[in-house]
């Protein structure tokens, strides 16, 4: 593998999508809704628990977006330029697969996450102006974990890319990805976790004792599993949730959740090369 | 031990020097004496031998999908310097060949060589030698003209100078700094060839390259085609205009149904499909007994008469006596001309259900 290869093509879809603009609009809707979510998260408090609010909003909301516009950049990164015809002049020339594929996952992955570091960066520099004592490192985490997720979603569309002969295919099942993770698997375990759980017991407590099968489905969706190490890493978060109402399992870490996203990433893409590979173009 | 070519670097004349992986090699250009070590890559040397450079070769090769085969079985060569036309009615298996021929779709069985070297096992070694135009040119929309080429040019491991120069050849100056995505079809069809040629690359494999081009641009494609060949690049060109091809092409091959049906230069094929020229005369009143003359003659395969003018299939060897048949029949013969055959017509022979 020549390394200028990889770095040639990742630098392609960098300029690619700094030229329709893809960057800047991204950012801006994403500085957006984070002042926005701050301006009206802090009504009636101030300190840096207001931030702290403004970093669970944003997990909510940003779960949303950030697998959507991750979705966006990589479900037609291969397949689109197959369908388009370009695919078969850049794989004409000295590349692997392999090359393209890396490339490909390294300048999306750098849009991404520049798009995230300026729209949330902005806003929280804004908002730190505003706003006494903030914990500038803790919004740094915040930043860095929500990166790694968003690369989930970009390495999951990256393989989707390649499993569909036809990019609006590609779409569809990567919309339909998106409703499973962020709506469907949620509500289907909520609603087990409801019918399962002894509530005449747990009610008496001041602690939900939920079940560890509970936690552990939950590790198969990132959008959960994002949340969970949000809430447990960042300080002004934890301090809701430490008025004791939900009490994690000894071994659901942040090193595990970690873990395990860094592994949806690595498993995803490894589809992805692997796919490609048997794909004809 | 390993062989590798090297350039002079300064006379550019190419020498064939032989060590092993991580070898340090004091030179002396044959040429020009310039002195300059060299020392051999550690990694594994995939070089074709110099007598395999730009040479293209497919074995057995066969490609299907689900039940239907789209090539068949289908082996061809090309030598350095050639041009070799590969013909076909759509959906004959010709771009499906040219795929194949770059790993762009995995072969059920065969080999391929280009420059000798294997592609389906050193894809990448061998992709460097090609130079390739796909029948479906696409770009990227966003980047400009000359972005797009040094994008390539980047990927190709080439000099980005020869870009600009190349955009202006093709007739693009003016547009090299508009995005790509707002070129009309024709544009689009010339900077394909542009990228085909970035970095003069010795084998050159065009798929269709008249497709979408207005006459003048069938020309300049033409021109650079031949243009390409005096420099000694080894041309593989399909396509459906078969004039084109019958004026370039040192040899063709047919591809009908996904079978090699025919391989041989264009007068080779004629003979062996023994067609025969037309000549057509013009004589000054036509009579039944001139017609009779010519008919008669052996050899002669068929005369059609049309007002004052005769047309006659025959052996081209055979024009001076039909011509005295003609003359001593009482025909003064006005005009003259002979047609030979078309590889149009030799292709719609091969290609007959």
């Amino acid at each position: 593998m020549r390394t200028n290869t990889v770095i040639s093509i990742a630098k392609k879809e960098i300029m690619d999508n700094i030229r329709n603009k893809w960057i800047i609009l991204v950012s801006v809707m994403f500085a957006l809704l984070t002042l926005v979510i701050s301006y009206f998260g802090s009504l009636g408090s101030s300190g840096w628990k207001d931030l702290g609010i403004t970093i669970s909003g944003m997990t909510q909301l940003g779960s949303f977006l950030i697998s959507i516009v991750a979705f966006m950049l990589g479900y037609a990164a291969i397949i689109g330029e197959i369908e388009r015809g370009s695919m078969s002049a850049l794989l004409s020339l000295s590349t692997t697969r392999f090359e393209i594929t890396v490339g490909k996952l390294l300048g999306l992955g750098a849009v991404l996450c520049t798009t995230i570091l300026i729209g949330f960066g902005v806003a929280g520099l804004i908002i730190g102006l505003n706003v006494p004592n903030v914990d500038f490192i803790e919004y740094l985490v915040f930043i860095g974990i929500t990166m790694i997720f968003g690369l989930v979603f970009l390495s999951l569309s990256l393989f989707f890319s390649t499993v569909f002969s036809k990019r609006s295919t590609a779409l569809g099942g990567a919309i339909f990805l998106w409703f499973l993770f962020n709506i469907i698997l949620p509500i289907i375990l909520v609603g087990i976790l409801a019918t399962t759980i002894d509530f005449s017991t747990t009610l008496m407590d001041t602690t939900l004792v939920i079940p560890d099968w509970y936690h552990m489905a939950n590790l198969f969706n990132p959008i959960s599993v994002y949340s969970s190490l949000i809430t447990m890493t960042i300080g002004p978060v934890q301090s809701n949730i430490d008025a004791g109402l939900i009490e994690n399992p000894a071994w659901y870490t942040p090193s595990l959740l970690l873990g395990v996203l860094l592994a949806w990433i690595f498993v995803f893409f490894a589809l992805a090369i692997w796919r490609f590979h048997l794909k004809d173009i | 031990m390993a062989t590798q070519l090297v350039k002079c670097s300064r006379c550019k004349t190419i020498i064939t020097i032989a060590g092993k992986p991580g070898d340090k090699l004091n030179l002396t250009c044959p040429q020009c004496n310039q002195k300059g070590v060299f020392t051999f890559p550690k990694e594994k040397i995939i070089q074709p031998l110099p007598g395999n450079l730009a040479t293209i070769e497919v074995s057995n090769l066969t490609k299907t999908y689900n039940d239907f085969t789209a090539v068949n079985n289908i082996s061809f060569h090309v030598k350095k310097g050639e041009i070799f036309g590969f013909l076909g009615p759509n959906g004959a298996g010709k771009t499906t060949t040219i795929k194949a021929m770059l790993d762009l779709l995995h072969a059920d069985q065969g080999t391929i060589h280009l420059s000798g070297i294997d592609v389906r096992k050193h894809g990448k070694e061998a992709k460097k030698h090609v130079g390739y135009m796909p029948e479906k040119v696409a770009f990227y929309d966003n980047l400009t003209a000359l972005q797009n080429l040094e994008f390539y040019a980047e990927i190709k491991h080439v000099s980005k100078e020869e870009c600009p120069s190349l955009i202006k050849e093709f007739g693009l100056a003016d547009a090299g700094k508009k995005r790509v995505g707002t070129f009309s079809k024709g544009m689009v069809q010339r900077l394909g060839m542009a990228r085909a040629i970035l970095g003069n690359p010795p084998i050159l494999i065009l798929d269709e390259p008249s497709g979408g081009l207005d006459p003048r641009g069938v020309v300049q494609i033409r021109d650079k085609i031949r243009e390409m060949k005096k420099k000694g690049t080894t041309i593989f060109v399909s396509s459906h205009i078969l004039s084109e091809i019958q004026e370039i092409c040192d040899r063709v091959g047919i591809i009908n149904k996904g079978i090699l049906v025919a391989q041989d230069t264009v007068d080779g094929l004629r003979k062996k499909l023994s067609l025969k020229p037309q000549l057509t005369v013009t004589v000054d009143s036509l009579s039944t007994k001139i017609e009779n003359a010519v008919r008669n003659l052996p050899g002669v395969d068929r005369v059609t008469a049309q007002q004052n003018t005769l047309e006659i299939i025959c052996d081209g060897a055979l024009k001076a006596k039909v011509i005295l048949a003609i003359t001593n029949a009482g025909g003064s013969i006005q005009n003259l001309q002979t047609k030979e055959p078309t590889l149009e017509e030799v292709f719609m022979r091969y290609t007959e259900a």
